[in-house]
This record gives C-alpha cells, structure tokens and sequence, in this order.
C-alpha cells in the first residue's frame, strides 16, 4: 500500500509536509519486509540531521533495519509509543507508526524524493 | 591454514527456483514473505512467526522441508558405506528406525548432521540439509573418485554403495520430498485424513517410521522433526504428490508455517543449525554441540575419526541455552552479541529467537562456566554506524570486561515441552 501526497525514498521511509514540519515513518512495504516489529531505536529530540542520515533502528523478530532520514533538518518531536508498542508499526505504519517529526532546515532536499506514483513504480521493479 | 584432510568446496551460484510446493506458498501469503534461503524460494512466514511459533507448541503447524536434500544408499555395501562415511553407528540401526548423525572429513570437520533412515536391511534414505546438499554431492563424487582423503594415517579402500538423490523424479520410481507436520494435535490432524494411519502413527516412537497411505498417496512418517515438539512428524512422499499432501494437512487443520518458525522453534527447543550451532566460524564440533552421543568413538573407523578422538578430550567451549526478557520493545539479541558472566566476556551468541515474553539464545561459551541458573549478561554489538560512533563495539572478546544490556539466565541445554 502506497498513500497519495506523501513523499518516499527508496530506503522505504515516507515523509508527511505540512509547512515546514515533515513527519516521518517506514512504509507498508518495509514493515511487510521486517515481519513482527519487536524493538525501534528514536533519534534524540532537537538533534540536526543531515538527508539519508541515520536515524533509527527498527529491529523484527528476524532483521534490524536502519532508519534514514528523508530530509535535512532538526528533530523536533519522536513517537515514545513506539517504545513499549513497537507493533503499531506493522499495524498502522501511516498513521499511529510515525517515527518522529522534523522541521524541515533545507527544503532543497525534499527534491530528491519520489513521490507516490514514482514510489509505486520504484516498488514494481524489485 | 587449513588441517589436512580439510575437504575444501567452492559452491557454484545457481538462480533460486521455487520449492515443489511454491505455487501453493503464492496462494497463502504475499511475494514479500518469500525469501532464497539455500538456492530456494521459501516462506519466512504467512501470518507472522509468533502466531506460526505458537501453533507449534499449542496445535499443529506444517512445514515445507521440500527443499531438504533425500538421498538413497542401497545395495549390499550400503550398511558399510555409510557406516564409513558416518559417525554415528549404522550397523545397530534396526530396520524402520531413524539415526541422527554426522558426516566428518578427514580432518574432523563437520560437513553436515544429517539423519539416516534404514528401509531395509540394504536400503537407506539420508536427509541432509538443504545448504549443504551440493556440498554433500560433491564429497561422495570427490571419495568414489579417490580425491579425497579417507583416513590420514593409512591409505584405506571405501565399500561404495549406490547413492540415488530421491527429489529427482527422473532417477526411479520411488522419489521423495520432506514435508514436517509437527505439534500436540499432529496425531488429530491425521486422524481427520485416515484414522487407521493416525493410530499407527501414534505409537511411533521418537525415531522410528512406518510406510503406509494416505487417500492413495504413498508415504513415510517419521517420528522426527526439529522444533522439539514432543509429538511430530515428518511425512516423505513423491514430489508429485507433495502439493496434494500439503493442502490435505491445511485442510485437516494444521498450521502452514515458514521458515522464520522453523528457526525460532529449534532455537526455543535448543537444536543446533548447521553454520551456527555446528562447524561456523567457531569450527564447532559435536562434542561442543552436545552431541558427543552421535560420534561412536568406539567404532572401529569412520572419517575423521582420528581428530574425533582428540576433540572429543581437549574441548573447552561448549553450546549452551539463554534465557532473556523478550517482551515487545525490548532490544533482540542477535548473532556474535556478547555473553557476560559477572560483566566479563564469556561467550557469543551463536543464533537467538523470540518464543512469547522471552527470548532465547544459543551461544558458545567457556565450558566449566556453563552452570544452569547462572546470571548472564548480553552485550549488543554495534549494528549501525550512530551506535559505533557512540562507542559501541563492533565485536567482544572472552576475558574482557563489558557493560551488559540485558540480563537473563543460563537455562538447559535442552527445553522440555
């Protein structure tokens, strides 16, 4: 499942613009791919990050996968629910399963981001 | 440097195929839960592992073994041939009983556990693991060619006994593909297809297996298996029929299961993994494994023999079962993390699953510091580049001393269920 209006990379990530703050999350394919999420690893709130830094790790009962960010900017906000409910992950990765928010510093890097469509097609070919 | 004797394979790459039963896989979950493991497209789960795990413990779960490696050695130098290549005792094996097993090379390394079923008095099947199938291959090829060493102190002539691989429906008429059926309602879920089979299937004991039918398709079942289920089977059939029996099974109540369960049930169970638990890169050997019992030291040859002997007093690791806190956002401990003992590296983590609210481990550690109920400790090994520039380290060494970040305990090498 891929949502319209959002913005993906081809790590998986998905990022949500409204104004200057992007929220931040894994996709449905990711999440598919990690099976049960067991364990996330949030980045420290008010840390800059620099596009395809990492972030976080979210760990499955069988693989650990490491969290890129989409964007450049500072962490202004992460999801602590994740801590003790990692699962909301695999059960709503779009909506409750955000990883974090981050107020966008350099709007350039939202250029290098697939949208929906190209998202989709990206997933087709692999 | 390697020991002499050391039987040296290259694996050629060969293009994933699917499994016998893939189409039927295609029908119960998605793509993405498909995975190549050992040159096959296998199912790492349909629903999830946790729900596949406890359908094991609880019901009764099926699992596609197809692509394990069934080999036939017959003819009248059968017993002797294996007896040869083997470590455990193939002459005390009775007909319609099952041996666990390894096949060593010269130089004591372990190629494969396997195990060896006796059809007749010269009729065996030998189910090897998938991984090392070609491996396997190339070795009795390289032995009944005389390219690899027997035996390092004298030269010695091998019994050759006709090895046929029973997955390839082209070799002869009776073929067989590995389908497991394992957990408490085993014997009910054959009871919905054939009463009669499942009351013989019943009385099997542990190791033992009968030939019989099921709704007219030819079968073997075995009481065997690798998820430490006290009640389980594994049934063999033609791989033509394999598609038929799978959705029999399903149909009759059982749970399809995919490799993901298959691990975390052997961990939770405590059973050695080829590369992991076995040979690796800690060279494990049996003895360290725990399964001194399988090397017959008392015969009077078989491959690898010498070394045995030596290993077999000189070992000071040994595998052992951890138990850890594994609730929902606890960090999973993972391959090559360190054990501790009082904050001190004593071992590694050799393979790890979740089984409900715990995790639990197989590491190889110190031999005389394995006490069940000792207090250990799991240092996590950096896994990305942030936790290496936080200082994690990238591996640990025995003696040192670390902070743990998790804490359990030394369990039984082997769980009860």
């Amino acid at each position: 499942m891929v949502i319209k209006g959002l913005l993906y990379t081809k790590e998986h990530e998905w990022a949500k613009v409204e104004g200057d703050i992007a929220t931040i999350g894994i996709t449905d394919h990711a999440q598919e791919q990690l099976g049960e999420v067991t364990f996330v690893e949030l980045p420290a709130v008010g840390r800059e990050v620099v596009q395809k830094d990492e972030i976080g790790v979210v760990e499955s009962t069988k693989a650990a996968s490491d969290i890129f960010s989409p964007i450049t900017g500072t962490v202004t906000e992460v999801n602590t629910k994740l801590k003790t409910s990692p699962e909301i992950i695999n059960d709503d990765c779009y909506g409750q399963g955000w990883f974090c928010k981050i107020r966008i510093t350099d709007k350039a890097s939202l250029k290098n981001l697939l949208d929906a469509a190209q998202y989709e097609e990206y997933l087709k070919g692999l | 440097m390697r020991a002499a004797g050391t039987f040296i394979f290259e694996a050629k790459m060969k293009l994933p195929a699917g499994s016998v039963l893939y189409d039927e896989h295609l029908k119960l979950t998605n793509k993405s839960h498909i995975a190549e493991f050992a040159g096959y497209l296998m199912p790492l789960w349909f629903s999830s592992i946790s729900a596949e795990h406890s359908a094991v413990r609880q019901q009764a779960g099926i699992f596609d073994c197809t692509h394990m490696g069934i080999l036939e050695t017959s003819g009248k130098n059968a017993e002797a041939f294996l007896n040869a290549i083997t470590t455990n005792d193939v002459a005390a094996l009775q007909v319609g009983s099952a041996q666990y097993s390894y096949i060593l090379d010269a130089a004591g390394n372990v190629l494969d556990d396997i195990i060896i079923y006796r059809r007749g008095n010269n009729k065996f099947i030998v189910v090897v693991n998938a991984a090392n199938e070609p491996k396997f291959n190339a070795y009795l090829d390289a032995l009944l060619a005389g390219q690899a060493i027997v035996d390092l102190s004298k030269p010695r002539q091998l019994e050759f006994a006709k090895t046929r691989d029973m997955r390839d429906i082209n070799s002869g008429s009776d073929c067989r593909v590995d389908i497991a059926l394992q957990g408490p309602e085993s014997v009910e879920v054959l009871g919905k297809i054939d009463r009669a089979v499942s009351k013989q299937a019943e009385s099997l004991k542990s190791f033992t297996f009968f030939e019989t039918k099921l709704v007219g398709i030819d079968c073997i079942i075995s009481r065997t298996g690798y998820t430490g289920a006290k009640i389980g089977f594994e049934i063999f059939v033609h791989p033509e029929s394999a598609a038929k029996m799978w959705n029999l099974l399903i149909e009759a109540g059982a749970v399809p299961c995919g490799l993901g369960a298959r691990d975390s049930l052997r961990v939770e169970a405590g059973l050695p993994l080829y590369g992991h638990e076995l040979d690796g890169p800690f060279n494990i050997s049996p003895f360290e494994a725990g399964y001194g019992w399988a090397v017959k030291l008392t015969k009077e040859f078989f491959i690898g023999k010498a070394t045995a002997e030596k290993t077999a007093k000189s070992y000071d690791m040994k595998v052992a079962r951890i138990e850890l806190p594994g609730e929902k956002g606890i960090r999973p401990v993972r391959q090559n993390d360190g054990m501790l003992i009082n904050g001190i590296g004593t071992g590694f983590v050799l393979s790890s699953a979740t089984a409900g609210n715990r995790q639990i481990a197989l590491v190889y550690a110190i031999k005389e510091k394995i006490v069940e109920g000792t207090p250990v400790g799991v240092y996590y090994l950096a896994r990305s580049e942030s936790q290496k520039k936080m200082g994690k380290k990238e591996n640990i060494d025995l003696g040192e001393k670390y902070d743990a970040d998790i804490n359990g305990k030394i369990v039984s090498r082997f769980e009860k269920f």
